[in-house]
């Protein structure tokens, strides 16, 4: 640090400033933060004061338009807290009402999700596959964990296939209980393909957990096409989480 | 006051001693009153006025004063009248300001509050902004009388600025020749006389006399009043008043003083013989004297109760009943046996012991007078989980070594590495097995002080697959993989300054320099829930003893009580001068403590959000707070080094402890309330005897009533341990159940 013989001479007056408020210890890089401040202040104020008195057709910047300056930069940048006669009122107001009752038994005690920060922040987008017809796979739409509450009834890429609930038992899934398996063919050659997959690759097994206790329905996809089964099942892996779910428990 | 046949001469002096005589205790209320009286009569007055031609300054402040109550009450021809005949300009007149004023009054707008603080007096400001907002009719009429006494009262500052030095020079010699019994008390005046008559001074725009009266008089004031000064001898010009909230409610709020009856006696004599009472004026002001009958206090024991940035407390303001007492704890049945670690088994499984029921604290049935009812407040109620917790802190209290003078606690430090001073807060759980800690760069990091490493939930999918069926599903669904010491959360973005577990060591709160208070799963390790309601840096959170409640207090000058599931605070807590710097709950989570810069305590009331108490004494901010576990007994540490104890039910200090030469950040009433530990920026942890210190104590109404506190010398004998750490600032203090004493701080060579 430059000593004090050879500190410019706003670095003085800045330490001259900071001993007459009383503050005796600080570190060095005090000063130029102060300074640094000062600088960008003063240089805010005078263009803002300058752009004032231009408009008002002035040919000099004078101390009213500096005071204006200011004006309308505290209220902008350096706001205070309300005044205390504001508060009051407020707090009058405010605790009027009564404690409202608790609840039993409610499990975490949060507020409404919309004003929790509990919701997937992403989104992910839906894979579409060009070129061959037969690789069409749009990633059905499932839920994944216990967030949901309806029975996801998975949605296609396209709306118009039919699905044909087989009962063909798929690689099983060692889950105690009866099961609905539901294939779900993606593509448009859908009959052919269905009858071509034999690599019923189970992907995302899901079990809907407030579904256990009534039904046991577990939903599979398909992996449908073989040529693209290897980069198709990654990419499937990926998407288990939706984009919903902004329902409450 | 009916008084009209008499001569002008009298109904003048009427209107001139009105001010004066009727202004006895209450101040402004009061002169309101005596000045509302003359209304009736000033239209006859004014006209036996008229006929005198007004020969000095007074007369015509009055006249004027009249003319403009006639205009705001639409009588323009007496009014016409009575200019004509008095032959008043009133264009070329001091008073200019003082008619903006009245004119600003009668449009009766409160949003433009900068111009009607900068062109009025201030202590009738607030009226007709608060006018404006309660819209009560009380100030309504209150909106005409303060607009003459305005007038009666601003020429008094504004009469001429270089007279400021003589007033007050001259009141200085007066309380120096007094009897030494009264003129401890009557010094009280000179710190607050002195400010408002500066700020007067900078807000009519004379600077050169404000800084002259400022240099010649500000090294009289008491010495823990410097760094005011400090702030105030940078404060030149009226622009500089707009931004600083702390000094404009100083000006709109009265200063309370409390001063005997013989004192008071003196000075009202001295002050109203004199020929100009100008200092009377600003004293009735801007002062509220609370007298009371008794002896005169001595020095000593004014200095321990003054201090605050607004007096001492009224009598009022700390005879409400305060339930104190601790809520019943719930009958749990325990098992006898310490070896039995299984607590499933507690109930229904018939023993060869009978189990021995739980009577924390309960020793008979009857519900204890200063204790609040269960339900006062509505508070969660047990999950088996509490109740677990509840057993094992039982059995814990049972290996709980018992302190005292020759049994002194350990201490076992966690000292902070690589912190860079960005430590600035620590909260310990109750079985102190986690610790947080609340950093500079906005991150929180949770340690576990135990063996057992910090694990979150498993995500989703592999939650999927475990058994749902299992005994020990509740740790199967912690994951493994990520278990680790430490976990950092990041969210807030700005420096975090206070942390706080919740007593079921399922949550963690964390508030910050960005306003907003953060809730923490520790479960998951994510943040659930930003509070936001202060917009400005929240400076102190604390979970209440049962969890639910938190309180919350910041730069904004209020403290807030949440629920964790309401998104807007349920209660407000508003009436301090300054920040809010530190929040507490009473033990039966009733009351809510709070420490702030303007140097006072307030305790209130949850169920009301009304204060209950007001302590001052404090000399410097208060940084921390802690209630004995009895619940009678409060300890409050500030930057000036000095602990000071008191005694809530009737709100007197009963005890100060020194010996500290720094900020105490740390205060802690260990877990039956025989010792005190309290760790402080001077690199120590002092032990001190809570026991002693409050063992007969003498607290009865007189010395509630009177402030005649008698604090006992005894600092050094209650002292019981210097601990001296290596340049670590000790930022938290705990004791574990079993009565270990943690201190944690960060290292600062």
């Amino acid at each position: 640090m430059a000593s004090v013989k050879s500190a410019p001479k706003d670095a003085q007056v800045m330490v001259q400033i900071l001993k007459d408020m009383g503050i005796t210890e600080y570190e060095p890089r005090v000063i130029n933060q102060m300074l640094e401040f000062t600088y960008r202040y003063v240089t805010t104020i005078l263009e803002d004061a300058k752009i004032y008195s231009s408009h008002a057709k002035k040919s000099n910047v004078d101390a009213d338009d500096v005071r204006l300056a200011i004006q309308c930069r505290m209220d902008q940048s350096f706001t205070s807290p309300p005044p205390r006669d504001f508060l009051l009122e407020v707090a009058r107001q405010k605790n009027q009402t009564p404690l409202p009752l608790i609840k039993p038994y409610c499990g975490p005690r949060l507020p409404p999700d919309r004003y929790c920060l509990t919701a997937p922040n992403y989104r992910l987008k839906s894979l579409q596959k060009k070129g061959s017809s037969v690789g069409r796979i749009t990633a059905p739409r499932l839920s994944v964990g216990a967030v949901t509450s309806r029975p996801s009834t998975p949605t296609l890429g396209n709306p118009a296939q039919t699905v044909s609930v087989t009962n063909k038992p798929v690689t099983p899934v060692s889950l105690s209980g009866q099961r609905f398996t539901v294939q779900i063919p993606t593509s448009q050659s859908s009959t052919i393909k269905s009858a071509a997959t034999s690599t019923n690759t189970v992907q995302n097994v899901l079990i809907n957990p407030s579904l256990i206790g009534s039904k046991n329905i577990v939903i599979t996809t398909n992996m449908v096409s073989s040529q693209t089964s290897s980069n198709e099942a990654n990419s499937l892996k990926r998407k288990h989480e939706d984009d919903d779910d902004y329902d409450a428990l | 006051m009916a008084a009209i046949p008499d001569g002008p001469v009298k109904s003048e002096t009427e209107l001139e001693v009105k001010p004066d005589s009727v202004n006895d205790i209450a101040g402004n209320p009061n002169v309101v009153q005596g000045i509302g009286g003359t209304p009736k009569t000033s239209p006859s007055v004014a006209a036996t006025v008229a006929s005198v031609t007004p020969p000095d300054i007074t007369d015509r402040q009055t006249l004027l004063a009249v003319l403009q109550f006639l205009k705001k009450n639409k009588l323009l021809e007496s009014e016409e009248t009575l200019r004509k005949e008095s032959g008043l300009c009133l264009d070329n007149e001091e008073q200019s300001g003082s008619v903006d004023g009245g004119s600003v009054c009668a449009t009766g707008d409160a949003e433009g509050s900068d111009a009607s603080l900068l062109s009025r007096v201030s202590g009738v400001t607030s009226a007709p902004a608060a006018a404006a907002v309660t819209g009560a009719p009380v100030p309504a009429k209150g909106d005409d009388q303060p607009d003459v006494s305005v007038v009666l009262s601003a020429y008094s500052q504004q009469g001429d600025p270089a007279l400021y030095q003589v007033y007050y020079s001259g009141l200085k010699k007066f309380i120096e020749s007094v009897l030494d019994c009264h003129r401890a008390e009557l010094s009280q005046v000179f710190y607050p006389l002195f400010v408002h008559m500066y700020l007067e001074l900078v807000y009519n725009q004379h600077e050169a006399e404000a800084k002259d009266f400022f240099d010649k008089f500000h090294g009289d004031q008491e010495c823990y009043y410097q760094d005011d000064l400090r702030v105030l001898s940078g404060l030149t010009k009226k622009e500089h008043m707009k931004g600083n909230e702390t000094l404009l409610d100083f000006r709109t709020s009265k200063f309370v003083l409390r001063i005997s009856r013989d004192s008071y006696q003196l000075l009202k004599r001295h002050l109203q013989e004199r020929q100009n009472n100008q200092i009377w004026n600003i004293i009735q002001e801007h002062l509220y004297i609370d007298i009371f009958d008794g002896m005169p206090r001595s020095k000593s024991q004014i200095d321990s109760m003054s201090g605050s940035l607004a007096g001492e407390a009224r009598r009022e303001a700390n005879k409400a009943k305060v339930f104190y007492g601790l809520l019943k704890e719930p009958e749990i049945e325990v098992p006898l046996d310490d070896e039995d670690e299984e607590a499933e088994n507690e109930e229904g499984k018939p023993k060869k012991k009978k189990p021995k029921k739980d009577s924390l604290g309960s020793k008979s049935k009857k519900q204890d007078p200063n204790a609040p009812q269960q339900n006062r407040i509505p508070l969660p109620e047990l999950k088996d989980s509490d109740k677990l917790d509840k057993i094992m802190n039982m059995k814990e209290a049972t290996k709980r070594i018992r302190l005292g003078p020759d049994s002194l606690p350990s201490i076992c430090f966690y000292t902070f590495l690589n912190a860079y001073q960005g430590l600035t807060a620590v909260d310990f759980t109750d079985d102190s097995s986690l610790i947080a800690g609340g950093f500079a760069d906005s991150t929180v990091r949770v340690w576990s002080v135990t063996p057992k490493k910090l694990r979150g939930v498993k995500s989703a999918a592999d939650l999927s697959l475990i058994d749902k069926e299992s005994d020990d599903v509740l740790e199967r669904i912690m994951d493994e993989k990520t278990a680790s010491e430490s976990k950092i959360l990041y969210g807030h973005s700005g420096p975090v300054y206070g942390t706080s577990f919740s007593p079921d060591r399922n949550y963690l709160l964390s508030c910050s320099e960005d306003g907003t208070v953060r809730l923490w799963s520790l479960q998951t390790f994510t943040c659930l829930v930003g509070y936001k309601g202060h917009n400005y840096p929240v400076w102190d959170t604390q979970f209440s003893p049962y969890g639910y409640y938190f309180v919350s207090g910041g730069h904004d000058r209020v403290a807030r009580l949440w629920a964790t599931d309401h998104y807007q605070p349920l209660r407000m807590f508003s009436g301090h001068l300054a920040d809010v710097t530190s929040t507490r709950f009473h033990p039966n989570c009733n009351y809510v403590v709070t420490g702030s810069a303007d140097r006072t305590i307030r305790l209130w009331d949850v169920l009301t959000g009304n204060c209950v108490r007001i302590l001052t004494g404090h000399k410097g901010p208060i940084h921390s707070l802690a209630f004995s576990p009895n619940g009678k007994f409060l300890a409050s540490g500030a930057t000036d080094g000095r602990i000071l104890l008191w005694d809530i039910g009737h709100g007197v200090m009963i005890g100060e402890l020194k010996g500290h030469t720094d900020t105490i950040y740390a205060l802690k009433f260990s877990r039956d309330g025989e010792i005190l530990a309290s760790g402080s920026m001077d690199n120590t942890v002092k032990l001190w005897d809570a026991t002693k210190a409050f063992d007969d104590i003498e607290t009865d109404d007189f010395t509630a009533a009177t402030g005649h506190i008698t604090l006992p010398e005894n600092s050094q004998d209650i002292l019981l341990g210097t601990y001296v750490t290596k340049s670590t600032a000790v930022v938290h203090v705990h004791f574990t159940r079993r009565n270990l004493l943690l201190a944690a701080g960060s290292y600062n060579p």
